[in-house]
């Protein structure tokens, strides 16, 4: 019987091995696509009953924090947003049943302490009572949002600033918004009734509109469309000389494209850009070609999503299917037809052109900080794309500094700074007439480089003439801009 | 040689009560970051219990192998932590682990008792037939009306009283004492094929009926008592019994071949096992149904990673019946890959000393008695840490000596009283100085 004791031995031995490989197989190798699977709640749970850190803004305003709860609490941590709606779009919420959103999103693995750089200094910390965290510090003003919020008012519409100079985003305000705290509270049955209740809202308040949802952008999408000539050696800033019409028929139709209010303009790119010449400027898409003007709106960051560190980011879209529909070219050459676009987007196009055409990585978060106020993460700005040549982006921003000074956006000069910008009214085909009214911008101390850019977009407005994106518009972005200015005089 | 085993095993039980005693700390530390108040007490507890089992050791069973007991005792005390861990963490929290330590006291009684009362193991093999007839007549109790008892689906309980027990644990060692008898007083006349069937050359029928009769009432029972676990570990028991018994591996592929048949029956015919199948191919649709117990434990393996969270820093209450058969699954939580592996390499041990003592015994009896029992022991863990990392579909057995459970628990420490009194009487009987007493 020995024999048959030997190969039991083995047999079970074998046994034994292969829980041994299995158990490497969960543990270990497979752990990560467990952690990762949708219905484990596990680390949401975990860490919602952890200490977390706290978000500040870049002028010290505390807009996320983690109470500890009166004892006997169900858990030992309550999240609080002390700014209310202010920053729902942006820092998100955390909730155990409801998720993440926002920084509370995309910077968990940092607030939770649990990113590499935090985890090895929890090691020296083993045997001290207390647990390390990462706080997260917006690039995102609370004075620049606040504005933003007071100016905007209860209007429906969006308002991106944003420093050209490093895609730092400094204020990213849409009305309606909402409270967040009525959704992190632990009283789970009220968050979900908050929940239902803003989701029914047709308005959407959930939704970031300055990043998540397209508009058309009207006028302001002339910049592109003067960018690609620029681009194409065929425009510069004296040749060609547009015709003075008020209409414009493109080819393969007999449907004429006219100017607002039937007026008459042509003639150079500042005069065109000044004026906002809709017949210049369906000329000049028809004039380039799809094949430029698809280029120069992707060199801009159209179809694609910006790699913005916010979760779902909305793609901006410049229709790449003209093939040879040349009225939809023209059409699209004013920021017509199926071309459409986020705020974050046009604030983007109105920062590269102040900064020498390069659009910089979108960011809404400066630095990680441990409990100790130490930098452990302070990410360098990074350059996502170039929109045009530098030496084409001065064209741009001479031209947009005429818009201010002697054309359609004069609303947004600011004494004392240069200023360029663009409007933009995008008509939405209705009875009364209603558009949305547009503007972006940039400014900054005369010589030097621009260090805010804005766009600002009031939806559905009355009216549909040209001025409306200068009068309802420009007003909110010069206030925001002026707020960003005085606080970067200060702060230097 | 006596001394030194005794002394090696104390030693050991010194040793495993103290890694008791520091997981017990930690607990309390991952707890409420505290040293346990009454960790003296609780180790002089445990100390307490192994003691009077080694002193009954010394002097009921001197030459007995030294590692089982300290190895046992080291899986009971770790499980025992767990468990009270676990306790504090439910909501009716405190409940099983008095029990728990009630059912060790009981344990290592009838520890104690087996090594008083069972004084050379061969003399269990004259009684075989009545063992058999105990055994099925445990088997047969849950189904008896008044005291039967149907728990989370299974009909394996019996109620006297206030307590519950399973006698389905005890029929396990009763069975295989009775299959070691049998098996040694035919294994001759096993081993001859004097009948063909088929492919296969098998003995005369009349040699293999009485067990075939046992194994299949006994199969039979448990598959309408809807245990699936201790089916296919008295399976396993059998045919391995049968095979060390004639050295015939024919009864391995004909064990092999009937237990695939079977299993194909009882997946076409009971949903209940089809289920179980199902569950283990695929948890992920089921995950919030039938699926959530094995689905948790993986997250639960998952959360551990190789050092674990800390005992008393996971979530391992999220699995239900952590304290029962999922008690694998909080260890590897809590103290990850390196704990849980530690837990196989215990249990590895065990095997091992117990392969050995069969190997060494005195009779064929002997051998094969304790090849029988280390076969229970080892397949059981197989079947129900298999189960739980997703290896095997999974079958509800406790993993012994950690588990809660109270008949688990004390027949385990029965088994392990048998194993240690064969060791025993095979180095007797090689020493001439105890041969005459």
């Amino acid at each position: 019987m020995s024999n048959q004791i030997a190969k039991l031995g083995v047999g079970l031995l074998l046994c034994f091995l292969v829980l041994f490989v299995q158990l490497n197989r969960v543990t270990v190798f497979g752990a990560q696509e467990l952690k990762d699977n949708p219905t484990n709640n596990r680390s949401i749970l975990r860490d919602f009953d952890a200490p977390r850190g706290t978000i500040v803004t870049a002028d010290e305003v505390v807009v996320a924090r983690s109470d500890a709860t009166p004892e006997g609490a169900r858990f030992d941590f309550a999240r609080t947003y002390p700014e209310g709606d202010l920053f729902a779009h942006t820092v998100g919420y955390f909730s155990l049943n409801l998720g993440a959103t926002g920084v509370e999103d995309t910077y968990n693995a940092e607030l939770a302490g649990r990113t590499l750089d935090l985890t090895f200094r929890n090691f020296d910390d083993l045997f001290v009572d207390r647990d390390r965290v990462g706080d997260v510090r917006l690039s995102l003003r609370a004075d620049a949002q606040r504005q933003a919020r007071d100016q905007l008012g209860e209007r429906r519409g969006s308002v991106v600033a944003i420093d050209p100079r490093s895609g730092e985003l400094l204020a990213l305000w849409s009305w309606p918004s909402f409270d967040p705290n009525a959704i992190a509270t632990q009283d789970f049955g009220a968050a979900n009734a908050a929940y239902e209740l803003l989701q029914a809202d047709e308005r959407d308040p959930l939704l970031s509109k300055a990043y998540r949802e397209r508009f058309f952008p009207g006028s302001t999408f002339k910049i592109v469309t003067a960018g690609a000539g620029l681009a194409s050696e065929s425009v510069t800033a004296e040749q060609p000389s547009y015709p003075v019409a008020s209409e414009y028929t493109p080819p393969q139709t007999t449907r004429p494209l006219r100017n607002f209010g039937g007026s008459t303009c042509g003639g150079s790119l500042f005069d065109i850009l000044r004026v906002s010449c809709n017949t210049a400027f369906a000329q000049m898409a028809i004039d380039l070609g799809p094949a430029q003007m698809v280029e120069t709106a992707e060199a801009f960051g159209f179809n694609a999503a910006p790699p913005i560190d916010l979760p779902a980011p909305a793609r901006s879209v410049f229709p790449t299917d003209f093939d040879q529909n040349l009225p939809a070219l023209a059409q699209a050459g004013i920021g017509q037809n199926d071309v459409s676009a986020t705020p974050l987007q046009m604030a983007m196009a109105a920062a590269a052109v102040a900064n020498e055409g390069r659009v910089m990585t979108p960011r809404v978060v400066a630095e990680i900080v441990d409990d100790d106020n130490t930098v452990v993460d302070d990410p360098e700005p990074t350059q996502w794309r170039q929109a045009v040549s530098a030496e084409h982006a001065d064209v741009l921003r001479r031209a947009m500094v005429e818009v201010v000074e002697r054309g359609t956006a004069r609303n947004l000069a600011i004494p004392g700074f240069e200023v360029g910008g663009k409007t933009g009214t995008a008509q939405l085909g209705t009875d009364p007439p209603r558009s949305h009214a547009w503007i972006v911008g940039f400014a900054g101390p005369p010589g030097q480089a621009p260090s805010v850019a804005v766009a600002v977009i009031v939806e559905g407005q009355p009216g549909a003439s040209e001025q409306t994106g200068g009068q309802v518009a420009a007003p909110i972005a010069r206030a925001v801009m002026e707020t960003v200015l005085a606080s970067q005089a200060g702060g230097a | 040689m006596i001394l030194l085993r005794r002394r090696t095993e104390l030693g050991l039980i010194v040793v495993g009560s103290l890694i008791t005693a520091g997981a017990y700390a930690l607990a309390g530390l991952g707890r409420d970051a505290e040293i346990p108040a009454n960790l003296v007490g609780f180790l002089g507890m445990v100390l307490g219990l192994l003691v009077a089992a080694h002193i009954a050791v010394r002097r009921l069973a001197p030459d007995a192998d030294g590692i089982l007991l300290p190895l046992a005792a080291l899986l009971n005390g770790l499980g025992y932590v767990f468990i009270v861990r676990l306790d504090e963490a439910q909501a009716d929290g405190g409940r099983l682990a008095g029990l728990q330590a009630m059912w060790t006291a009981v344990g290592i009684g009838a520890f104690i008792a087996t090594l008083l009362f069972v004084r050379r193991s061969r003399s269990l093999e004259r009684y075989r037939f009545t063992f058999a007839a105990i055994g099925l007549g445990l088997l047969l109790l849950p189904l008896l009306p008044v005291i039967g008892r149907t728990i989370n689906g299974s009909r394996i309980w019996i109620s006297i009283g206030p307590a519950n027990f399973q006698p389905g644990e005890a029929a396990k060692i009763v069975l295989a004492i009775f299959f070691a008898g049998y098996l040694v007083e035919r294994r001759e006349l096993l081993a001859l094929s004097t009948f063909r069937l088929g492919p296969l050359h098998l003995p005369d029928p009349k040699h293999l009926g009485p067990i075939l009769v046992a194994w299949g009432v006994s199969l039979g029972v448990m598959t309408l008592q809807r245990d699936l676990g201790s089916s296919l570990l008295f399976f396993v028991l059998f045919v391995v019994m049968l095979w060390v018994a004639t050295g015939r591996t024919t009864y391995l592929t004909l064990g092999g071949t009937l237990f695939l048949a079977g299993a194909a029956f009882a997946y076409s015919q009971f949903s209940h096992v089809r289920d179980r199948v199902e569950i283990w191919l695929d948890p992920w649709p089921v995950a919030d149904g039938a699926g959530y117990q094995i689905v948790e434990a993986s997250f639960a393996l998952a959360d551990g990673g190789i050092a674990g969270t800390g005992i008393a820093l996971g979530t391992p209450t999220r699995i239900p019946e952590v304290e029962t058969d999922f008690i694998f699954a909080a260890i590897g939580e809590e103290l990850g890959l390196i704990g849980a592996t530690a837990v196989l390499c215990a249990f590895l041990l065990m095997v091992g000393a117990g392969l050995r003592i069969a190997l060494r015994a005195e009779s064929a009896f002997d051998t094969l008695l304790a090849s029988g029992l280390t076969t229970l022991l080892g397949v059981q863990t197989f079947i129900i840490i298999g189960g739980i990392t997703r290896t095997l579909p999974l079958t509800g057995v406790t993993l012994p000596f950690v588990s809660y459970g109270g008949s688990s628990l004390v027949m385990n420490y029965v088994l392990l009283a048998l194993l240690l009194r064969i060791s025993d009487n095979s180095v007797a009987a090689r020493s001439p100085a105890r041969a005459g007493a």
